[in-house]
């Protein structure tokens, strides 16, 4: 198939079709980034070639004034619609052409993957949210100071040392932490533990929670460490953003201090990683159409994304 | 299309952005009165005790008031608990015995080892409560409480560290680290190490049998560790030979008899020329392991499990190398319980045998054949993929496993709520138990557990 050029909004606005990987912002909200986007698509759309204002029909033509000498009036063809004309209706393409929806909220402070279903994806990003695939974060703690919210911009509650802390002190209570959660899942996948089914489950490795009502974290790693910050990596299914805050401040008071979650980033989301992101100044048309299409080969390659029945999970590169 | 046009985000605003009056208040906050927090560190190597199971023997050590013990709901402690006592006292050792706990300690006041539980027969020494000249003896002993080792002249504190302890159904035996061996409670079936007297009165003894480890291996060898079976306490020395005695109806003390004795005696078989290095028992049937990841067997082995071949003797009273082991790779660790046997590969996998909860899920009772339980049900999976298995124990109706990560899982009956899990439902399948630390060291009783941790901070 040979390349063509499109010039017609319209038929860009026909293909506007599936997932978009983009890269959130910290500090602002999920709507505003949804509406950002949307605002950009029209303003793409409506810079190409769309559509010419109705012609009027034959036995209603405009009414020339009759003197030639009318030089406004008398260049306007007989036979155009001015009301259905760009200037008089509006743009071709508003917010509401087009229907959008995010896989999965991310908070305010949380920078990093954010999913949006676009027209027809929104088929796809409903199926991908049921499918309860891992996201990965990367968490970073500050300590010494707590705040209300266990987030930043709130009132500090408490101040406390860390020298104490070290880096083997976390990664120790992170591995434990993990092996807890890993526990957890068992009860929330919804399997009786005394039977045969269990065990078979439990061979296999992680569960899939079977609703999303409860947080489950798989794995919890540090990987830095640089007083008063430390960073992990945390794998997670249902989590929210006061959780993950929590957790870090939960964490800190096991360290025998205070912490507040700095900084959150969502680098993957099932196989839509941060590198395939779009970040804020390539959200325009042209950058979200490329998007999309990176996105269809993502979800072409793993197909179990839309699909998956099993209960177990697997993590790794190929599958999730 | 005639709607209207609506304002987007794609034009810039030209307003002025107010400070919100929540961020405001943030800004404002007067940072002075910020209160400091403070928490108390555990000291530096400090170890933590966790104990679980059943408490009406007062094996736990957990109440301090005799009355709230006998009240009701208080007989089970479903969930491994810190133990108070390992607060404020170094625990370096743990060993439980048949409703009793016996716990190494070091202490600036001298006193070495501390026990709780059962005292029928004396086996937690001398322990009486109010007038001296006409003492209450105390059978059930609900908090930790010294056991006093009698020294002789010149014997320092340091001496009297213990080296090794073990427990069995109702004697505790321990080996201090100059070397003497101190034998406590039921000695019917010659368990202490002593000759047996008919008609012994065990409650109340006062009596701590003391032996020196020159008359049980001569000059030139030593003792450097204990292991007691229900009614047996096997010696392991530094040259690799064991020693045995007590009772011998199964063939446990590995005589070659089926006599109970006595007096404690070398035992030879197939483990006359091995430096044998490890011994594990829980009841009857006896593993021991050598320099070369070889396993050695001997006792009950009614399930098959030292000796799976048709007309296999059920009772063997001989040390005896087993073929049953041969073939999963250079064993490192061995543990055997009442009616089954596991052991641990230089690979960390599992292998278990016998009768009983095995680990292989509800439907599984039986295999004479040790197969090994998929490193998933211990932790391994993507998220922590060079998670292995580092040691294993059982006590005589569980078992447990400890992985690199400190985690420890457990599994088999949980009629007392033994395993940890919040219930006291048999577990099909290793799971893990909810400890608040790395475990170092895990003691099964028969009806509850200890573990000695290193606290993450």
């Amino acid at each position: 198939m040979s390349l063509t050029k499109v010039y017609d909004a319209a038929t860009v606005l026909k293909h506007l079709n599936g997932i978009i990987n983009v890269y959130k912002p910290a500090g602002m909200k999920v709507h505003q980034v949804r509406t950002a986007i949307l605002a950009n698509i029209c303003k793409g759309l409506n810079e190409m070639n769309v559509r010419e204002p109705r012609k009027l029909p034959e036995e209603m033509r405009l009414l020339g004034t009759g003197t030639a000498a009318d030089t406004v009036l008398h260049k306007i063809s007989s036979d155009t619609d001015l009301s259905d004309h760009v200037l008089a209706a509006g743009p071709r393409y508003i917010p509401q052409d087009c229907r959008i929806a995010p896989v999965a909220s991310l908070g305010v402070h949380t920078s990093g993957v954010c999913l949006f279903g676009l027209n027809a994806g929104l088929r796809q990003s409903s199926r991908i949210q049921r499918n309860r695939p891992i996201r990965i974060y990367h968490v970073t703690g500050r300590m010494g100071i707590a705040t209300e919210s266990h987030l930043p911009g709130s009132h500090i509650t408490v101040r406390a040392k860390h020298g104490h802390v070290s880096a083997d002190r976390i990664s120790a209570l992170a591995s434990s932490m993990q092996a807890s959660h890993q526990r957890k899942m068992y009860e929330l996948c919804g399997v009786d533990l005394q039977t045969q089914a269990a065990y078979e489950l439990a061979c296999k490795g992680p569960l899939r929670p079977t609703n999303n009502s409860q947080p489950v974290i798989y794995s919890l790693k540090l990987i830095h460490f640089e007083r008063p910050n430390f960073t992990l990596e945390v794998h997670a299914i249902n989590e929210s953003e006061d959780y993950l805050a929590a957790l870090v401040h939960d964490m800190a008071l096991e360290l025998r201090t205070v912490a507040h979650c700095a900084q959150l980033r969502c680098i993957r989301h099932a196989h839509f990683d941060v590198t395939d992101s779009l970040l804020r100044h390539g959200w325009h048309l042209p950058g979200i159409i490329k998007n999309l299409r990176q996105q269809r080969e993502i979800l072409k390659s793993h197909p179990q994304l839309l699909n998956q029945q099993r209960v177990d999970l697997y993590a790794n590169q190929n599958t999730a | 299309m005639l709607k209207t046009v609506r304002n987007v985000a794609a034009i810039p605003q030209l307003t002025r952005q107010y400070t919100a009056k929540a961020k405001r208040s943030v800004l404002l906050q007067d940072t002075k009165k910020i209160k400091d927090y403070e928490p108390k560190l555990s000291k530096k190597a400090g170890h933590r005790v966790y104990v679980w199971g059943f408490q009406e023997t007062g094996a736990l050590g957990l109440q301090t008031d005799v009355k709230k013990a006998k009240e009701r709901y208080t007989e089970m402690v479903h969930h491994p608990t810190r133990l108070q006592f390992s607060d404020n006292t170094d625990i370096s050792d743990v060993a439980t015995g048949y409703g009793f706990t016996a716990y190494a300690v070091q202490r600036s006041d001298g006193e070495t080892l501390f026990g709780c539980g059962l005292n029928t027969d004396s086996q937690l020494g001398f322990q009486v409560k109010g007038n001296p000249k006409d003492p209450a003896n105390l059978d059930v002993i609900i908090y930790p409480t010294a056991i006093r080792l009698p020294r002789e002249n010149g014997e320092t504190d340091d001496d009297m560290q213990v080296l090794s302890m073990s427990a069995g159904r109702a004697h505790l035996v321990v080996v201090t680290r100059n070397g003497t061996v101190f034998t406590l409670g039921n000695n019917s079936y010659g368990q202490c190490g002593r000759s047996i007297i008919d008609e012994e009165r065990y409650s109340g003894s006062a009596l701590v049998h003391r032996i020196s480890q020159a008359d049980i291996c001569g000059e030139d060898d030593e003792i450097v560790s204990v292991e007691c079976g229900q009614d047996h306490t096997m010696f392991l020395t530094k040259l690799g030979r064991v020693y045995t005695c007590g009772w011998g109806a199964d063939g446990q003390t590995g005589q070659g008899n089926y006599h109970t004795a006595g007096k404690i005696t070398r035992i030879a078989g197939d483990i006359e020329k091995e430096r044998i290095v490890h011994l594990a028992c829980a009841s009857d049937c006896v593993l021991a392991l050598n320099e070369g990841g070889d396993v050695f067997g001997w006792g009950n082995s009614e399930y098959g499990q030292l000796d799976d071949s048709e007309n296999a003797q059920t009772q063997i009273n001989t040390p005896r190398a087993l073929t049953l082991t041969k073939g999963i790779g250079k064993i490192k660790s061995v543990a055997a319980g009442g009616s089954f046997c596991m052991a641990l590969n230089t690979e960390g996998l599992v292998y278990t045998w016998g009768y009983g909860i095995l680990g292989f899920g509800p439907f599984v009772e039986q295999t004479s054949k040790p197969q090994h339980l998929l490193p998933p049900l211990f932790g391994r999976n993507d998220f922590s993929n060079a998670t292995t298995v580092v040691s294993i124990g059982c006590g005589v109706f569980h078992m447990g496993a400890v992985n690199s990560d400190g985690d420890l899982f457990m599994w088999g009956k949980n009629r007392f709520g033994h395993l940890g899990l919040g219930h006291k439902k048999d577990q099909f399948f290793p799971f893990k138990t909810a400890i608040n630390g790395k475990a170092i060291k895990v003691s099964y009783g028969v009806d509850h557990t200890v573990a000695l941790c290193r606290p993450y901070i």
